[in-house]
């Protein structure tokens, strides 16, 4: 068989039409200005997904985005991956409902993958695994999101940084022998599961009237256990201490150092985190782009969004190279190398 | 004026010159909430290499409480 490596070809991405802004919050936080909002997280604006409109929806209009540039088509597509924490039906999987709404092949792969802020990267190695062993050429990778159907409308801890979005990211076979996706590096850390999380609605623990008792904390945040939940502090200290160990190890697998990468694309969980992370980092500000000004956290699909945000600005150009670094909910992480 | 008291001059949108030991968190001037908590544990980090936790940090009372957990962090 010949060699093939897999490459990023092509990113679309979707928001939804409403918008969330810091004077409407600011209205509900008295304690939180609109401008202090705007300053700890980097966010002017989150998008809404309609009552009716599921993270299905929005992989479904980012890949017909996809499509209308041009560069993909719908009958190209072998295997679709759908990363997403709110799918439309406990079952079927909502990648195979997409296949049919999309006119994707019936000859085509199809499958979901349940991570959040990692899961770009995660699918981007799936993507990678497929095409190299020869299973698929042209993989259709979605991220789609709606925390904002978990957020309790008074809980400010959770709802200044999250919005919905989604992104299409096709990933082909190349003929080129150089590698383009690659190396990585994951990691997992369950006994922070309970430190981002909405705990009941499952099987584990069913809803009930129990579950929807809404209760405020310490910080006059509102919620019930239905609701997501964030432990702030832990998340920050687990970020802090795992990102920066995960770009060593990753550029040390790669024979690589940071002065080669034009580009760290982190997971865009707010600005604070960010900044903190780039100090540990010891990264320039115009190497660590922040671009979530307009979108807020958006959990799996920020890392696609920030390439598409810099591909736009003319900023990120064929030949750079990145480094990509997911990392949250679970906890799970997960960094790669990309040649764009 | 240390690395540390300046930051946290920033977290509480205070002068720096107000920050002493006896700075108290929860005085008309400081909001210690979750969000000036989770920037207290970016900034310690970043100026004494230290991952304090937030529980611990959430029943400080003044910045001498919060040096307190820094040194004992140091000492691991």
């Amino acid at each position: 068989m010949k060699k093939v490596s897999a490459r990023l070809k092509d990113i679309a991405v979707y928001l939804p039409d409403t918008v969330l802004g810091n004077d409407e919050l600011a209205k509900l936080y008295p304690e939180w200005p609109a401008e202090k909002i705007l300053e700890k997280t980097g966010i002017s604006e989150r998008r809404i997904a309609s009552e009716h409109q599921t993270a299905g929806d929005m992989a479904y209009e980012a890949a017909r985005n996809l499509f209308a540039q041009g560069q993909v088509a719908a009958q190209d597509v072998d295997f679709i991956i759908l990363c997403t924490q709110a799918p439309d039906y406990v079952l079927p999987t909502t990648a195979c409902v997409l296949q049919d709404r999309l006119g994707i092949s019936r000859q085509a792969g199809a499958l979901d993958i349940n991570l959040g802020c990692s899961g770009f990267v995660y699918g981007l190695s799936m993507a990678k695994g497929l095409i190299e062993t020869g299973a698929a050429r042209c993989i259709l990778l979605l991220t789609a999101d709606t925390y904002s159907k978990y957020i309790h409308p008074l809980d400010k801890s959770v709802r200044t940084l999250f919005g919905d979005a989604s992104a299409a990211t096709a990933v082909v076979a190349s003929e080129d022998a150089e590698e383009a996706i690659g190396p990585f590096v994951f990691g997992t850390d369950g006994a922070g599961a309970k430190n981002l999380i909405v705990e009941a609605g499952m099987y584990r623990l069913p809803k009930s009237c129990d579950t929807s008792t809404e209760q405020t904390d310490d910080s006059g945040n509102v919620r019930s256990r239905e609701n997501l939940y964030m432990n702030g502090a832990e998340v920050m200290a687990f970020s802090l201490k795992e990102v920066p160990k995960a770009a060593d190890t990753l550029l040390l697998k790669a024979g690589k150092s940071k002065e080669d990468i034009d580009f760290f694309v982190l997971h865009q969980a707010n600005k604070f985190m960010l900044e903190a992370l780039r100090k540990k980092l010891k990264v320039p500000e115009e190497k660590l782009p922040i671009t979530m000004d307009d979108c807020g956290n958006t959990v799996s699909s920020t890392i696609p969004m920030a390439l598409f945000k810099l591909i736009h600005q003319g900023r990120l150009i064929r030949g750079q190279r990145l480094m990509l670094v997911g990392f949250g909910v679970g906890y799970s992480w997960a960094a790669c190398l990309l040649n764009f | 004026m240390s690395e540390f008291y300046e930051g946290m001059a920033e977290i509480f949108e205070v002068d720096a010159s107000k920050i002493s030991s006896e700075f108290e968190l929860h005085s008309g001037e400081a909001a210690w909430d979750s969000l000036a908590i989770v920037s207290t544990i970016a900034l310690a980090d970043d100026c004494f290499g230290v991952m304090l936790e937030g529980k611990a940090l959430g029943e400080c009372k003044t910045i001498a409480d919060i040096e307190n957990l820094i040194a004992a962090a140091k000492k691991g």
